[in-house]
């Protein structure tokens, strides 16, 4: 079949991540983890990785799952792939949390679990690369957004290959090679999953829910493939260079700073194609997703300007946590948690009333959200990140328990909007479900 | 010598079916420099802006029994000379609706195409225009059993489609 169809599971993607999410946050309110531990402690890691993995990496793919077949008109190579690469990433994500409490002394020995872990996490993470770029593939040449995916894709392989590697060296059986990769190289981990991965794919996929939500003209090709450059250097520079330098016994330093150039060029233009995308809108009323997206964004202007400033009096290394959770929460979870709050309402719209449509009367999208009340959470989740991201510059860590408390709760609070929206508790009757209509499942999509 | 890779969707037609992805996947076979050779039982007008902007020119020959043969040529190469008994007719009507969804907001430019596409008569098209392509519409005009063609204008500003309820 031609065009856009639902995808079966990414309601389920989405449900683990938010659940993941609520978790981490709850850990970190109640002093798991970094700052209480040290930032390269094993709770960390495992508050890093239910984070990365659980939360952003989760509701990442499912979008991808839903996004990219109608990126490129073609529908996925293969939808029954989506629910095994659920499940190995779910067992693969449980196993390594587990190796982590192992490493930390929290759990007896185990540590084959890390290899396992990385193994069913990389069997995951391979078959939503081969899916969702077989689909990207059989629609070649790739348009727009779908270049940002490819190296979003690219750059997931880098950060699952160089995880992988750490897992079997920590386990002990990495010999010399990768226990010289595992000592320096933990850095090119982080950039190529936060930055590569993560950051250059929700740049990609925001390019087309913008412009789609705002009624704003494309950015114009031009732009975005600069943009996509800076950024595709940024992340080759720091693994390549990094794994050259680390393997040259050379230090990072000055890899480091290349990457780190491109990078704040990369967000340079992001920032001018984004505001452009804001400024030719044809939509002037904005609704809340684009409004609270707008957050994400200067989120990460702000950890744009706060890595300069860190840099420029020495001080990056000492408040790395501070630098890595604004970019955690407030630019990549803010910028996931706005637009997953339109695209459940999207979907579950098209799932219930698409039969319906033309036929009978039928309730708009924004009739299935109550934008009134959700924007509060969103507020309040934005304004804890902030404080949370604060009171790590400023060592308080009671502080810190408090604001990452309040963002357990705004969270909590959104999800609890989310799952109004799918059970179409807001639409008024009698549009609520009319003849033929039935009304969605909470955790999958009819399709 | 232009190579054609030959595409008969009247079958799917002849079905009730949509062939749209059908041409779509097989141009997206073609190697470089090759054309598509193509048998429809209508003359397809409305695809010939969708390859007019994928860079292939057309020329088409009406057949036996109002069935079409088009020759889409990729920009650059010769076609052959059309038939000398080519008469063009369109077997797609005018459309008897217009619907101008350029400004409205997603997605409400499919449930005014649904919308109006069910009120129309069998054979009747509507025409609409759009600012992207409406991929959400095309599985449930599938499904409704209606045909479409769609693409975008040449300056990728306007997505023109055009939908005909089964005759």
């Amino acid at each position: 079949m031609i065009g856009g169809t639902l995808s079966k599971w990414t309601m389920s993607y989405f449900a683990i991540a938010i659940t993941w999410l609520i978790a981490a946050e709850a850990l970190m309110a109640a002093g798991f983890g970094f700052p209480a531990a040290d930032v390269a402690a094993a709770d960390t890691l495992v508050i890093v990785h239910m984070v990365c993995i659980g939360w952003l990496s989760m509701a990442m793919c499912g979008a991808l799952f839903q996004f990219v077949p109608v990126l490129v008109g073609k529908p996925l190579f293969d939808e029954r792939w989506e629910l095994p690469a659920l499940v190995l990433l779910t067992a693969g994500l449980t196993a390594l949390l587990a190796g982590f409490l192992v490493l930390g002394g929290r759990l007896p020995a185990g540590l084959w679990l890390l290899p396992l872990a990385a193994t069913l996490l990389a069997a995951g993470f391979a078959l939503v690369v081969a899916d969702l770029g077989l689909t990207v593939w059989r629609a070649r040449p790739p348009v727009g957004p779908a270049h940002f995916v490819l190296a979003g894709l690219v750059s997931l392989c880098a950060t699952v290959a160089l995880g992988t590697g750490f897992a079997w060296s920590l386990s002990g059986h990495g010999g010399e090679e990768l226990g010289k990769v595992l000592a320096t190289g933990v850095p090119l981990h982080a950039i190529a999953g936060l930055g590569g991965w993560l950051t250059l794919t929700a740049m990609g996929v925001s390019y087309r829910l913008l412009s789609m939500f705002m009624l704003a003209p494309d950015v114009d090709g031009k732009k975005s493939r600069l943009t996509l450059a800076a950024g595709s250097a940024a992340i080759g520079v720091a693994v390549a260079g990094g794994l050259f330098a680390i393997e040259a016994e050379a230090g990072l330093g000055i890899v480091l700073a290349a990457a780190a150039a491109f990078g704040l060029a990369t967000f340079a233009l992001y920032g001018r194609d984004v505001a452009a995308l804001y400024r030719n809108r044809k939509r002037r009323q904005l609704e809340l997703n684009t409004k609270m997206a707008a957050y994400g964004f200067a989120s990460l202007a702000a950890a744009a300007l706060l890595g300069i400033a860190l840099v420029a009096t020495g001080s990056f290394a000492a408040h790395v946590g501070a630098f890595a959770f604004l970019v955690a929460f407030g630019w990549l979870s803010g910028l996931v948690l706005a637009k997953l709050y339109k695209i459940v309402a999207f979907l579950t719209w098209l799932e219930t009333y698409g039969p319906a449509m033309g036929r009978l009367p039928t309730p708009r999208v924004q009739d299935l959200v109550a934008e009134g009340r959700a924007s509060k959470w969103f507020a309040v989740y934005f304004v804890s990140v902030w404080g949370g991201t604060a009171s790590l510059l400023f060592g308080q860590a009671s502080v810190f328990r408090g604001a990452a408390a309040v963002m357990t709760l705004a969270t909590a609070g959104i999800v609890q909007e989310l799952i109004r929206t799918r059970r179409l508790a807001d639409v008024a009757e009698p549009l609520r479900l009319p003849n033929g209509t039935q009304p969605p499942c909470l955790l999958y999509s009819r399709t | 010598m232009i190579h054609y890779i030959d595409v008969d969707v009247r079958p799917i037609l002849r079905s009730g079916g949509e062939p749209f992805s059908v041409i779509m996947a097989a141009l997206g076979r073609l190697e470089p420099g090759q054309g598509l050779r193509l048998y429809a039982t209508f003359k397809p007008i409305p695809l010939f802006a969708v390859m007019a902007e994928k860079g292939f020119a057309h020329s088409a020959n009406e057949l036996d029994g109002g069935e079409w043969e088009v020759l889409f040529t990729p920009a650059g190469a010769t076609p052959p000379a059309p038939s000398p008994l080519a008469q063009p007719t369109d077997a797609w009507p005018e459309p008897v609706v217009h619907l101008d969804n350029r400004d409205l907001d997603p997605p409400e430019p499919m449930v005014r195409i649904l919308g109006a596409a069910e009120q129309l008569a069998p054979g009747q098209t509507l025409s609409a225009l759009l600012r992207r392509e409406p991929v959400f519409l095309f599985p449930h005009l599938e499904k409704r059993g209606f045909r479409w063609l769609g693409g975008f204008t040449p300056d990728g500003s306007t997505y023109e489609l055009t939908v005909r309820a089964l005759s």
